[in-house]
Protein backbone atom coordinates (compact mmCIF):
# COMPACT_ATOMS: atom_id res chain seq x y z
CA UNK A 1 0.00 0.00 0.00
CA UNK A 2 2.57 2.30 0.60
CA UNK A 3 4.86 1.66 -2.07
CA UNK A 4 1.85 2.24 -3.81
CA UNK A 5 1.36 5.21 -3.14
CA UNK A 6 4.95 6.26 -3.01
CA UNK A 7 4.49 5.23 -7.00
CA UNK A 8 1.33 7.69 -7.67
CA UNK A 9 3.14 10.45 -5.63
CA UNK A 10 6.06 10.12 -8.12
CA UNK A 11 3.68 9.90 -10.89
CA UNK A 12 2.27 13.55 -9.87
CA UNK A 13 5.19 14.45 -9.54
CA UNK A 14 6.32 13.86 -12.81
CA UNK A 15 2.95 15.02 -14.34
CA UNK A 16 3.78 18.78 -12.63
CA UNK A 17 6.97 18.95 -13.76
CA UNK A 18 5.61 18.04 -17.66
CA UNK A 19 2.82 21.18 -16.83
CA UNK A 20 5.80 23.76 -15.56
CA UNK A 21 8.31 22.76 -17.89
CA UNK A 22 5.71 23.44 -20.71
CA UNK A 23 4.64 26.28 -19.97
CA UNK A 24 7.97 27.34 -19.17
CA UNK A 25 9.16 26.76 -22.60
CA UNK A 26 5.36 27.01 -24.77
CA UNK A 27 4.95 30.65 -23.90
CA UNK A 28 7.86 32.63 -24.61
CA UNK A 29 8.44 30.55 -27.98
CA UNK A 30 4.83 31.32 -28.96
CA UNK A 31 5.31 34.36 -28.15
CA UNK A 32 8.36 34.08 -30.90
CA UNK A 33 6.14 32.27 -33.11
CA UNK A 34 3.57 34.48 -33.05
CA UNK A 35 6.43 37.41 -34.33
CA UNK A 36 6.57 35.29 -36.93
CA UNK A 37 3.46 34.82 -37.66
CA UNK A 38 2.74 38.51 -37.99
CA UNK A 39 6.18 39.19 -39.71
CA UNK A 40 6.66 41.17 -43.01
CA UNK A 41 8.75 38.25 -44.69
CA UNK A 42 6.24 36.75 -46.66
CA UNK A 43 8.44 33.27 -46.38
CA UNK A 44 8.60 33.44 -42.50
CA UNK A 45 5.17 34.18 -41.83
CA UNK A 46 4.03 30.71 -44.45
CA UNK A 47 6.28 28.92 -42.90
CA UNK A 48 4.93 29.61 -39.56
CA UNK A 49 1.45 29.36 -40.90
CA UNK A 50 2.49 26.00 -41.81
CA UNK A 51 3.93 24.99 -38.41
CA UNK A 52 0.83 26.11 -36.60
CA UNK A 53 -1.36 24.15 -38.81
CA UNK A 54 0.38 20.88 -38.71
CA UNK A 55 0.89 21.23 -34.77
CA UNK A 56 -2.82 22.31 -34.33
CA UNK A 57 -4.56 19.93 -37.37
CA UNK A 58 -2.48 16.89 -36.28
CA UNK A 59 -3.01 14.20 -32.51
CA UNK A 60 -0.46 15.60 -30.07
CA UNK A 61 -0.50 11.68 -29.20
CA UNK A 62 0.96 11.55 -32.88
CA UNK A 63 3.16 14.06 -32.45
CA UNK A 64 4.28 12.67 -29.27
CA UNK A 65 5.72 9.22 -31.22
CA UNK A 66 6.95 11.38 -33.86
CA UNK A 67 9.80 13.41 -31.28
CA UNK A 68 10.10 10.70 -29.52
CA UNK A 69 11.19 8.08 -32.22
CA UNK A 70 12.80 10.84 -34.74
CA UNK A 71 16.46 10.31 -33.59
CA UNK A 72 15.80 6.57 -34.49
CA UNK A 73 14.24 7.20 -37.80
CA UNK A 74 15.86 10.39 -39.18
CA UNK A 75 19.33 10.25 -37.47
CA UNK A 76 19.41 6.48 -36.67
CA UNK A 77 20.52 7.52 -33.69
CA UNK A 78 19.65 5.03 -30.35
CA UNK A 79 16.76 6.37 -28.11
CA UNK A 80 18.31 6.37 -24.97
CA UNK A 81 15.88 6.07 -21.84
CA UNK A 82 16.10 9.35 -20.45
CA UNK A 83 14.80 11.00 -23.85
CA UNK A 84 11.29 9.68 -22.97
CA UNK A 85 11.23 12.55 -20.83
CA UNK A 86 12.98 15.34 -23.26
CA UNK A 87 10.54 14.07 -26.09
CA UNK A 88 7.81 14.53 -23.97
CA UNK A 89 9.07 18.38 -22.92
CA UNK A 90 9.69 18.78 -26.83
CA UNK A 91 6.74 17.65 -28.22
CA UNK A 92 4.37 19.76 -25.66
CA UNK A 93 6.87 22.70 -25.75
CA UNK A 94 6.30 22.89 -29.52
CA UNK A 95 2.47 22.09 -29.72
CA UNK A 96 1.08 24.67 -26.61
CA UNK A 97 3.46 27.04 -28.26
CA UNK A 98 1.61 27.10 -31.45
CA UNK A 99 -1.80 27.57 -29.69
CA UNK A 100 -0.57 30.47 -27.33
CA UNK A 101 0.59 32.06 -30.59
CA UNK A 102 -2.51 32.43 -32.29
CA UNK A 103 -4.14 33.78 -28.21
CA UNK A 104 -0.76 36.15 -28.60
CA UNK A 105 -1.23 37.01 -32.07
CA UNK A 106 -5.53 37.72 -31.66
CA UNK A 107 -4.45 40.11 -28.44
CA UNK A 108 -1.71 41.73 -30.13
CA UNK A 109 -3.63 42.54 -33.05
CA UNK A 110 -6.72 43.52 -30.63
CA UNK A 111 -5.01 46.53 -29.48
CA UNK A 112 -6.09 49.96 -31.09
CA UNK A 113 -3.88 51.30 -33.48
CA UNK A 114 -4.32 54.61 -31.47
CA UNK A 115 -2.05 53.31 -29.00
CA UNK A 116 0.52 52.74 -31.36
CA UNK A 117 0.37 56.30 -32.80
CA UNK A 118 0.37 57.78 -28.75
CA UNK A 119 3.67 56.28 -28.41
CA UNK A 120 5.31 56.58 -31.69
CA UNK A 121 4.53 60.50 -31.30
CA UNK A 122 5.28 60.60 -28.04
CA UNK A 123 9.31 59.54 -29.18
CA UNK A 124 8.82 55.57 -27.72
CA UNK A 125 10.80 52.93 -29.97
CA UNK A 126 9.81 50.41 -31.46
CA UNK A 127 11.04 48.02 -28.65
CA UNK A 128 9.26 50.31 -25.36
CA UNK A 129 5.88 50.64 -28.05
CA UNK A 130 5.73 46.65 -27.32
CA UNK A 131 6.87 46.02 -24.03
CA UNK A 132 5.62 49.25 -22.51
CA UNK A 133 2.17 49.70 -23.74
CA UNK A 134 1.35 46.97 -26.03
CA UNK A 135 2.52 43.89 -24.38
CA UNK A 136 1.30 44.54 -20.55
CA UNK A 137 -2.52 45.13 -22.27
CA UNK A 138 -1.96 42.10 -24.42
CA UNK A 139 -1.34 39.98 -21.07
CA UNK A 140 -4.66 41.63 -19.55
CA UNK A 141 -6.77 40.88 -22.64
CA UNK A 142 -5.11 36.99 -23.20
CA UNK A 143 -5.49 36.20 -19.44
CA UNK A 144 -9.22 33.77 -20.22
CA UNK A 145 -7.93 31.90 -23.39
CA UNK A 146 -5.00 30.66 -21.65
CA UNK A 147 -6.37 30.09 -18.61
CA UNK A 148 -7.89 27.79 -21.10
CA UNK A 149 -5.28 26.57 -23.20
CA UNK A 150 -3.61 25.71 -19.45
CA UNK A 151 -6.36 23.70 -18.00
CA UNK A 152 -6.09 21.61 -21.37
CA UNK A 153 -2.55 21.20 -20.62
CA UNK A 154 -2.63 20.11 -17.24
CA UNK A 155 -5.10 16.68 -18.60
CA UNK A 156 -2.70 16.96 -21.86
CA UNK A 157 -0.06 15.70 -19.58
CA UNK A 158 -1.74 12.48 -19.24
CA UNK A 159 -0.96 11.91 -23.25
CA UNK A 160 2.61 11.33 -22.37
CA UNK A 161 1.79 7.80 -21.50
CA UNK A 162 1.45 6.40 -25.00
CA UNK A 163 5.59 6.85 -24.79
CA UNK A 164 5.34 5.04 -21.55
CA UNK A 165 6.70 8.12 -19.40
CA UNK A 166 5.82 7.22 -15.82
CA UNK A 167 3.25 10.25 -15.25
CA UNK A 168 0.10 10.08 -13.22
CA UNK A 169 -2.42 8.47 -15.81
CA UNK A 170 0.66 5.60 -16.70
CA UNK A 171 1.39 4.52 -13.27
CA UNK A 172 -2.51 4.79 -12.27
CA UNK A 173 -2.80 2.54 -15.13
CA UNK A 174 -0.38 0.42 -13.85
CA UNK A 175 -1.17 0.11 -10.57
CA UNK A 176 -5.24 -0.39 -11.21
CA UNK A 177 -4.55 -3.99 -13.26
CA UNK A 178 -2.33 -4.82 -11.14
CA UNK A 179 -4.52 -4.65 -8.14
CA UNK A 180 -7.74 -5.22 -10.69
CA UNK A 181 -9.31 -1.90 -8.98
CA UNK A 182 -10.26 1.24 -10.37
CA UNK A 183 -9.07 2.93 -7.33
CA UNK A 184 -5.69 3.98 -8.54
CA UNK A 185 -7.52 5.37 -11.45
CA UNK A 186 -9.97 7.56 -9.00
CA UNK A 187 -7.05 8.94 -7.59
CA UNK A 188 -5.44 9.79 -10.74
CA UNK A 189 -9.08 11.52 -11.16
CA UNK A 190 -9.09 13.62 -8.26
CA UNK A 191 -5.23 14.71 -8.85
CA UNK A 192 -6.31 15.93 -12.48
CA UNK A 193 -9.31 17.65 -10.63
CA UNK A 194 -7.59 19.30 -8.12
CA UNK A 195 -4.65 20.30 -10.16
CA UNK A 196 -7.15 22.28 -11.91
CA UNK A 197 -9.02 23.64 -9.39
CA UNK A 198 -5.36 25.41 -8.69
CA UNK A 199 -4.86 26.25 -11.64
CA UNK A 200 -8.13 28.28 -12.03
CA UNK A 201 -7.59 29.88 -8.41
CA UNK A 202 -4.18 31.09 -9.63
CA UNK A 203 -5.13 32.45 -12.82
CA UNK A 204 -8.27 34.08 -11.15
CA UNK A 205 -5.79 35.63 -8.95
CA UNK A 206 -3.96 37.44 -11.67
CA UNK A 207 -6.81 38.35 -13.82
CA UNK A 208 -8.27 39.83 -10.35
CA UNK A 209 -4.79 41.64 -10.02
CA UNK A 210 -4.77 43.43 -13.57
CA UNK A 211 -8.51 43.92 -13.01
CA UNK A 212 -7.49 48.02 -12.15
CA UNK A 213 -7.82 49.40 -15.34
CA UNK A 214 -10.77 47.87 -17.91
CA UNK B 1 12.02 91.54 -34.58
CA UNK B 2 11.68 88.45 -37.14
CA UNK B 3 9.33 86.09 -37.14
CA UNK B 4 11.19 82.34 -35.59
CA UNK B 5 9.73 79.95 -37.76
CA UNK B 6 8.43 76.51 -36.31
CA UNK B 7 6.74 74.79 -38.91
CA UNK B 8 6.75 74.67 -42.75
CA UNK B 9 4.88 72.21 -44.82
CA UNK B 10 5.36 73.10 -48.38
CA UNK B 11 2.71 71.72 -51.24
CA UNK B 12 1.87 68.73 -49.56
CA UNK B 13 0.59 65.66 -51.63
CA UNK B 14 -0.61 62.21 -50.38
CA UNK B 15 -2.88 59.82 -52.19
CA UNK B 16 -4.49 56.62 -50.80
CA UNK B 17 -4.57 54.22 -53.88
CA UNK B 18 -6.70 56.16 -56.65
CA UNK B 19 -7.86 58.66 -54.15
CA UNK B 20 -6.12 61.88 -54.04
CA UNK B 21 -6.28 63.55 -50.72
CA UNK B 22 -4.03 66.29 -50.47
CA UNK B 23 -3.24 67.79 -53.76
CA UNK B 24 -1.15 71.04 -52.58
CA UNK B 25 -1.29 72.58 -49.33
CA UNK B 26 1.28 74.96 -47.42
CA UNK B 27 1.36 75.36 -44.30
CA UNK B 28 3.87 77.68 -42.25
CA UNK B 29 3.79 78.29 -38.68
CA UNK B 30 5.59 80.99 -36.60
CA UNK B 31 6.24 80.80 -32.79
CA UNK B 32 3.74 81.93 -30.70
CA UNK B 33 1.02 81.67 -33.07
CA UNK B 34 -2.50 79.46 -32.68
CA UNK B 35 -3.35 78.14 -36.34
CA UNK B 36 -7.03 76.60 -36.92
CA UNK B 37 -7.96 74.03 -39.76
CA UNK B 38 -11.51 74.09 -40.64
CA UNK B 39 -13.23 72.34 -43.48
CA UNK B 40 -15.77 69.42 -43.84
CA UNK B 41 -16.08 65.73 -43.10
CA UNK B 42 -13.32 63.65 -45.11
CA UNK B 43 -11.22 67.11 -46.43
CA UNK B 44 -8.54 65.86 -45.33
CA UNK B 45 -7.47 67.60 -42.05
CA UNK B 46 -6.81 64.54 -39.98
CA UNK B 47 -4.15 63.23 -43.04
CA UNK B 48 -2.55 67.15 -43.09
CA UNK B 49 -1.99 66.48 -39.19
CA UNK B 50 -0.59 63.04 -39.51
CA UNK B 51 1.71 63.92 -42.13
CA UNK B 52 3.30 66.91 -40.19
CA UNK B 53 3.54 64.62 -37.22
CA UNK B 54 4.90 62.27 -39.45
CA UNK B 55 2.17 59.30 -38.47
CA UNK B 56 1.66 59.03 -42.53
CA UNK B 57 4.36 59.56 -44.94
CA UNK B 58 3.62 62.20 -47.45
CA UNK B 59 4.31 61.14 -51.02
CA UNK B 60 5.32 64.58 -52.54
CA UNK B 61 6.80 68.62 -50.61
CA UNK B 62 8.81 69.32 -48.03
CA UNK B 63 8.28 69.37 -44.10
CA UNK B 64 10.71 71.94 -41.76
CA UNK B 65 10.68 72.26 -38.05
CA UNK B 66 12.35 74.91 -37.43
CA UNK B 67 15.88 74.51 -39.28
CA UNK B 68 15.83 70.85 -39.51
CA UNK B 69 14.59 69.13 -42.98
CA UNK B 70 12.02 66.38 -42.25
CA UNK B 71 11.26 65.30 -45.79
CA UNK B 72 12.65 67.15 -48.95
CA UNK B 73 10.94 66.78 -52.57
CA UNK B 74 13.44 65.39 -55.14
CA UNK B 75 12.05 64.54 -58.26
CA UNK B 76 8.33 64.87 -57.15
CA UNK B 77 8.49 62.32 -54.23
CA UNK B 78 9.53 63.16 -50.11
CA UNK B 79 12.59 61.97 -49.26
CA UNK B 80 12.79 61.69 -45.55
CA UNK B 81 15.52 62.33 -43.16
CA UNK B 82 17.58 59.48 -41.43
CA UNK B 83 16.09 57.42 -38.45
CA UNK B 84 17.91 59.79 -35.65
CA UNK B 85 17.31 62.78 -37.27
CA UNK B 86 13.31 62.16 -37.44
CA UNK B 87 13.79 61.09 -33.85
CA UNK B 88 15.40 64.22 -32.79
CA UNK B 89 12.54 65.94 -34.85
CA UNK B 90 9.76 63.97 -32.92
CA UNK B 91 10.44 65.95 -30.07
CA UNK B 92 9.57 68.87 -31.80
CA UNK B 93 6.01 68.32 -31.67
CA UNK B 94 3.24 67.31 -29.59
CA UNK B 95 0.05 65.63 -30.95
CA UNK B 96 -3.76 65.28 -29.01
CA UNK B 97 -5.85 62.57 -30.65
CA UNK B 98 -9.75 62.80 -30.97
CA UNK B 99 -10.15 60.04 -28.84
CA UNK B 100 -7.25 60.94 -26.56
CA UNK B 101 -5.35 57.59 -26.50
CA UNK B 102 -4.10 57.78 -23.11
CA UNK B 103 -2.60 54.19 -21.65
CA UNK B 104 -5.16 52.53 -19.90
CA UNK B 105 -2.81 50.67 -18.11
CA UNK B 106 -0.92 53.29 -16.31
CA UNK B 107 -1.95 56.15 -13.84
CA UNK B 108 -2.64 59.50 -14.50
CA UNK B 109 0.79 60.03 -13.58
CA UNK B 110 2.70 57.52 -15.17
CA UNK B 111 1.05 58.54 -18.63
CA UNK B 112 2.65 61.78 -17.79
CA UNK B 113 5.69 60.73 -16.50
CA UNK B 114 6.49 57.73 -18.68
CA UNK B 115 7.92 59.38 -22.08
CA UNK B 116 9.76 62.04 -20.16
CA UNK B 117 11.80 59.19 -18.01
CA UNK B 118 12.22 56.54 -20.15
CA UNK B 119 12.57 58.26 -24.05
CA UNK B 120 14.04 61.90 -22.66
CA UNK B 121 16.11 60.38 -19.89
CA UNK B 122 14.96 62.37 -17.44
CA UNK B 123 14.60 61.92 -13.89
CA UNK B 124 11.54 60.77 -11.76
CA UNK B 125 11.29 63.34 -9.10
CA UNK B 126 11.85 66.23 -11.98
CA UNK B 127 9.19 64.74 -13.98
CA UNK B 128 6.98 63.91 -11.30
CA UNK B 129 7.67 67.63 -9.98
CA UNK B 130 6.48 68.65 -13.74
CA UNK B 131 3.73 66.53 -13.84
CA UNK B 132 1.87 67.52 -10.77
CA UNK B 133 2.51 71.23 -11.79
CA UNK B 134 0.73 70.62 -15.30
CA UNK B 135 -2.14 68.58 -13.73
CA UNK B 136 -2.37 71.95 -10.93
CA UNK B 137 -2.78 73.84 -14.05
CA UNK B 138 -5.32 71.96 -16.21
CA UNK B 139 -7.89 71.73 -13.36
CA UNK B 140 -6.55 67.84 -12.43
CA UNK B 141 -4.60 68.24 -9.33
CA UNK B 142 -6.31 65.18 -7.44
CA UNK B 143 -6.26 62.88 -10.16
CA UNK B 144 -2.59 61.80 -10.37
CA UNK B 145 -3.26 58.53 -9.25
CA UNK B 146 -6.54 57.87 -10.88
CA UNK B 147 -6.87 55.43 -14.07
CA UNK B 148 -7.54 57.21 -17.30
CA UNK B 149 -11.01 54.52 -17.06
CA UNK B 150 -11.76 56.20 -13.92
CA UNK B 151 -12.25 59.66 -15.63
CA UNK B 152 -14.62 61.54 -17.83
CA UNK B 153 -13.63 61.87 -21.21
CA UNK B 154 -13.02 65.65 -20.64
CA UNK B 155 -10.52 64.97 -17.89
CA UNK B 156 -9.01 62.19 -20.15
CA UNK B 157 -8.09 64.19 -22.96
CA UNK B 158 -6.65 67.35 -20.49
CA UNK B 159 -4.64 64.38 -19.42
CA UNK B 160 -3.60 63.54 -22.62
CA UNK B 161 -3.05 67.69 -23.35
CA UNK B 162 -1.00 67.07 -20.47
CA UNK B 163 1.20 64.12 -21.49
CA UNK B 164 1.87 65.98 -24.55
CA UNK B 165 2.91 69.39 -22.75
CA UNK B 166 5.33 67.08 -19.91
CA UNK B 167 7.50 66.24 -23.15
CA UNK B 168 8.07 70.30 -23.86
CA UNK B 169 7.29 70.78 -27.85
CA UNK B 170 7.72 73.51 -29.47
CA UNK B 171 4.19 73.07 -31.57
CA UNK B 172 1.31 71.24 -30.01
CA UNK B 173 -0.92 69.57 -32.98
CA UNK B 174 -4.55 68.85 -32.39
CA UNK B 175 -7.04 66.76 -34.30
CA UNK B 176 -10.69 67.11 -33.24
CA UNK B 177 -9.73 67.20 -29.63
CA UNK B 178 -13.61 67.58 -28.50
CA UNK B 179 -15.15 65.80 -31.17
CA UNK B 180 -15.36 62.72 -29.08
CA UNK B 181 -16.91 64.83 -26.21
CA UNK B 182 -20.43 65.36 -24.61
CA UNK B 183 -21.66 68.81 -25.43
CA UNK B 184 -20.82 69.39 -21.70
CA UNK B 185 -17.71 68.43 -21.44
CA UNK B 186 -16.64 69.98 -24.88
CA UNK B 187 -15.82 73.82 -22.40
CA UNK B 188 -13.64 72.41 -20.19
CA UNK B 189 -11.18 71.15 -22.79
CA UNK B 190 -11.25 74.24 -24.79
CA UNK B 191 -10.67 76.51 -21.77
CA UNK B 192 -7.27 74.63 -21.36
CA UNK B 193 -6.77 74.75 -25.18
CA UNK B 194 -7.30 79.04 -24.23
CA UNK B 195 -5.12 79.01 -21.54
CA UNK B 196 -2.04 77.52 -23.55
CA UNK B 197 -2.91 80.52 -25.99
CA UNK B 198 -2.87 82.68 -23.70
CA UNK B 199 0.40 81.38 -22.28
CA UNK B 200 1.79 82.13 -26.39
CA UNK B 201 1.83 78.24 -26.72
CA UNK B 202 2.23 77.59 -30.49
CA UNK B 203 -0.48 75.30 -31.85
CA UNK B 204 -2.46 74.35 -34.86
CA UNK B 205 -5.58 72.69 -34.28
CA UNK B 206 -7.93 70.63 -36.18
CA UNK B 207 -11.36 71.65 -35.11
CA UNK B 208 -14.93 72.31 -35.65
CA UNK B 209 -16.41 74.76 -33.11
CA UNK B 210 -16.74 78.00 -34.81
CA UNK B 211 -16.79 80.21 -32.19
CA UNK B 212 -13.79 78.91 -30.14
CA UNK B 213 -11.22 78.68 -33.70
CA UNK B 214 -12.88 82.63 -34.73
CA UNK B 215 -11.12 83.48 -30.66
CA UNK B 216 -8.57 81.49 -30.32
CA UNK B 217 -6.93 81.67 -33.52
CA UNK B 218 -4.24 84.27 -35.12
CA UNK B 219 -5.08 82.35 -38.47
CA UNK B 220 -7.62 80.15 -39.92
CA UNK B 221 -7.35 77.70 -43.20
CA UNK B 222 -10.66 76.16 -44.79
CA UNK B 223 -10.04 72.93 -46.41
CA UNK B 224 -11.68 71.01 -48.86
CA UNK B 225 -10.80 68.61 -50.75
CA UNK B 226 -7.69 68.52 -50.16
CA UNK B 227 -6.41 72.27 -51.05
CA UNK B 228 -6.32 75.35 -49.15
CA UNK B 229 -9.51 77.25 -50.16
CA UNK B 230 -9.49 80.17 -48.15
CA UNK B 231 -6.36 81.63 -45.21
CA UNK B 232 -6.67 84.23 -43.38
CA UNK B 233 -7.25 86.48 -39.55
CA UNK B 234 -10.46 85.06 -38.31
CA UNK B 235 -12.15 88.46 -38.76
CA UNK B 236 -11.11 87.67 -43.05
CA UNK B 237 -12.62 84.28 -43.06
CA UNK B 238 -15.96 84.85 -41.09
CA UNK B 239 -16.53 87.74 -43.70
CA UNK B 240 -15.25 85.41 -46.34
CA UNK B 241 -16.46 86.15 -50.28
CA UNK B 242 -16.41 82.75 -50.93
CA UNK B 243 -20.08 80.80 -50.95
CA UNK B 244 -18.43 77.65 -49.99
CA UNK B 245 -16.64 79.22 -46.72
CA UNK B 246 -19.97 80.96 -45.84
CA UNK B 247 -21.83 78.09 -46.14
CA UNK B 248 -19.55 75.80 -44.40
CA UNK B 249 -19.16 78.07 -41.32
CA UNK B 250 -22.64 79.05 -41.18
CA UNK B 251 -23.66 75.57 -41.44
CA UNK B 252 -21.44 74.48 -38.39
CA UNK B 253 -22.33 77.83 -36.06
CA UNK B 254 -26.21 76.00 -35.69
N1 LIG C 1 -5.42 55.16 -44.22
C1 LIG C 1 -6.29 55.55 -45.18
N2 LIG C 1 -6.50 54.76 -46.25
C2 LIG C 1 -7.35 55.14 -47.23
N3 LIG C 1 -8.03 56.28 -47.23
C3 LIG C 1 -7.88 57.12 -46.20
C4 LIG C 1 -7.00 56.80 -45.12
N4 LIG C 1 -7.03 57.83 -44.24
C5 LIG C 1 -7.89 58.73 -44.74
N5 LIG C 1 -8.39 58.32 -45.93
C6 LIG C 1 -9.34 59.07 -46.76
O1 LIG C 1 -8.81 60.36 -46.94
C7 LIG C 1 -9.84 61.32 -46.94
C8 LIG C 1 -9.52 62.41 -45.93
O2 LIG C 1 -9.58 61.86 -44.64
P1 LIG C 1 -9.24 62.72 -43.34
O3 LIG C 1 -7.89 63.32 -43.51
O4 LIG C 1 -9.45 61.83 -42.19
O5 LIG C 1 -10.34 63.85 -43.40
P2 LIG C 1 -10.87 64.80 -42.26
O6 LIG C 1 -9.96 64.66 -41.06
O7 LIG C 1 -10.83 66.16 -42.85
O8 LIG C 1 -12.27 64.39 -41.96
C9 LIG C 1 -11.14 60.60 -46.65
O9 LIG C 1 -11.82 60.41 -47.85
C10 LIG C 1 -10.67 59.29 -46.08
O10 LIG C 1 -11.58 58.28 -46.40
MG1 LIG D 1 -10.37 64.03 -39.09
Amino acid sequence: MNITFMQLLSGMVVSVEIFLLTLLFALPLGLLVAFGRMSKNKILQTLVKVYIAIMRGTPLMLQLIVVYFAPFYIFGLKISQGYRFVAVIIAFSINYAAYFAEIYRAGIESIPIGQYEAAEVLGYSKRQTFFRIIFPQVIKRILPPVTNETITLVKDTSLAFVIAVAEMFTIAKQISAKQASVNALMVAGLFYFVFNYAVAYIMEFFEKKLSYYR
Amino acid sequence: MEDNNLLRIEHIKKNFGDTGVLSDISLSVNEGEVVSIIGPSGSGKSTLLRCATLLTQMDDGNLYYGDMCAAKSVNGKSVYAGKDELKKIRQYFGLVFQNFNLFPHYSVLKNIIDAPVNVLGRSKEESEKKAAELLKMLGLAEKGDAYPCELSGGQQQRVAIARALALEPKILFFDEPTSALDPELTGEVLAVIRKLAANHMTMVIVTHEMQFAKEVSDRILFIENGVVVEEGTPDKLFSSDNPRVREFIGRMAN
